[in-house]
């Protein structure tokens, strides 16, 4: 009876202390993977001041935030009702638009984040985003995009470089995808698609779904 | 009466050790792969500054696990219920709050969590849930000794 009870302590003390190195491990390891990497590669037109956002026209005045997943299937309808003509508002340099792609929904996700920052070194961003969007898979986290299917979708919109398909294939922009992350969790975005112009947050419920109101929700941030 | 509790009440303690201890490890597994959703959940309550709330986020999960883990192998349950009971607790008022407020939120507490559409929300069902499950967690700080357990 002793020699089973001391044996029995035993093996609940060593259960306490694995399970404790477990959970401390795990939170250590999760506080340090949720930062913001200073070594990690990030696009030529991305910068920290930003969220690491990819920035199209840094000097125009007012500044638009575009938080989005690529897999967020209301991120495409976005795209499909107001892309157009935030399209327009970048040629004509009306205003800075930075986007954001955020990478929570799975990992293909964060491949196809990786695609639209080496097309933004092509200076094909818009393109790539818009194309990206229209290939989105009718279920989050099918598969659809693994593969060379990024490279696809780029050589679709004309981008053909050998620098880009390195980039594909070397992920190299894949680290940035956690800079991304870690700057929206403290911006407080919290879901997608989050429009913010000059800091001021859009209203979901009424301004993303509707052309004519994003547009006058544009306007009345400066948007000329 | 009494006496028939007396010779069942090693077996429920099991049963609470196993279920709370169950949804607990669930919980946590189903967010470890994806702590940007986590914190995003925790974010969305609208409750806690920032900064804390993806803390939270990012580390919720590992101690879920970690109760869940004692519940089942009966190690430490007093105590491990009491957590397990307060966070529950925690958990109700978050979502009630929410409601209350008329956030429009999924409780991310397996893994899904920020912003959805207002049709979508189930608050009654998840306070619910979790009331049960703090009941559980009561039960067990009061009859933490039970079948097939580590404590002795």
């Amino acid at each position: 009876m002793t020699a089973n009870n001391g044996g029995d302590k035993g093996t609940r003390n060593l259960v306490i202390i694995m399970v404790s190195f477990i959970v401390v491990v795990g939170v250590v390891f999760s506080l340090i993977s949720s930062r913001s990497s200073t070594t990690a590669a990030i696009p030529a037109s991305v910068s920290a001041e930003d969220g690491y956002g990819i920035v199209l026209n840094p000097t125009a005045k007012p500044t638009i935030d575009v938080y989005v997943d690529y897999q967020c299937p209301i991120c495409k309808n976005f795209e499909i009702l107001n892309g157009g003509y935030l399209n327009e508002v970048i040629a004509q340099n009306k205003a800075k638009v930075v986007y954001h792609p955020m990478t929570f929904i799975g990992p293909e996700s964060i491949l196809a984040a990786n695609a639209a920052a080496c097309a933004a070194d092509e200076n094909e961003f818009v393109g790539m985003n818009l194309a990206i969007f229209q290939n989105q898979s009718a279920t989050e986290n099918s598969g659809k995009w693994q593969g060379d299917a990024m490279l696809n979708i780029g050589k679709s919109i004309g981008i053909k470089s050998a620098k880009f398909e390195k980039c594909i294939k070397d992920g190299n922009y894949v680290k940035w995808t956690g800079n991304v992350a870690a700057a929206s969790a403290k911006a407080n975005v919290n879901g997608t698609p989050t429009i913010f112009v000059n800091g001021k947050e859009l209203d979901r419920n009424t301004e993303y779904g509707d052309p004519v109101k994003f547009k006058a929700a544009l306007a009345a941030g400066g948007v000329k | 009466m009494a006496g028939k509790f007396k010779v069942a009440q090693p077996w429920l303690t099991l049963g609470a050790r196993l279920i709370l201890g169950g949804v607990l490890i669930t919980a946590g597994a189903l967010k470890v792969g994806n702590l940007q959703k986590s914190a995003m959940a925790v974010r969305a309550y609208e409750l806690l500054p920032v900064q804390l709330a993806n803390f939270l986020g990012y580390t919720l999960p590992w101690v879920e696990i970690g109760v869940g883990l004692l519940l089942v192998t009966g190690t430490a349950v007093k105590i491990s219920g009491l957590i397990g009971a307060v966070t529950m607790f925690a958990f109700i008022i978050a979502i009630s709050q929410a409601w209350a407020r008329g956030l429009s939120i999924d409780c991310g507490c397996f893994g899904g969590g920020g912003a959805v559409d207002p049709k979508d929300t189930k608050y009654l069902s998840e306070i619910i849930r979790d009331l049960g499950l703090f009941i559980l967690g009561i039960y067990l700080y009061f009859y933490p000794k039970g079948r097939f357990g580590l404590d002795k």
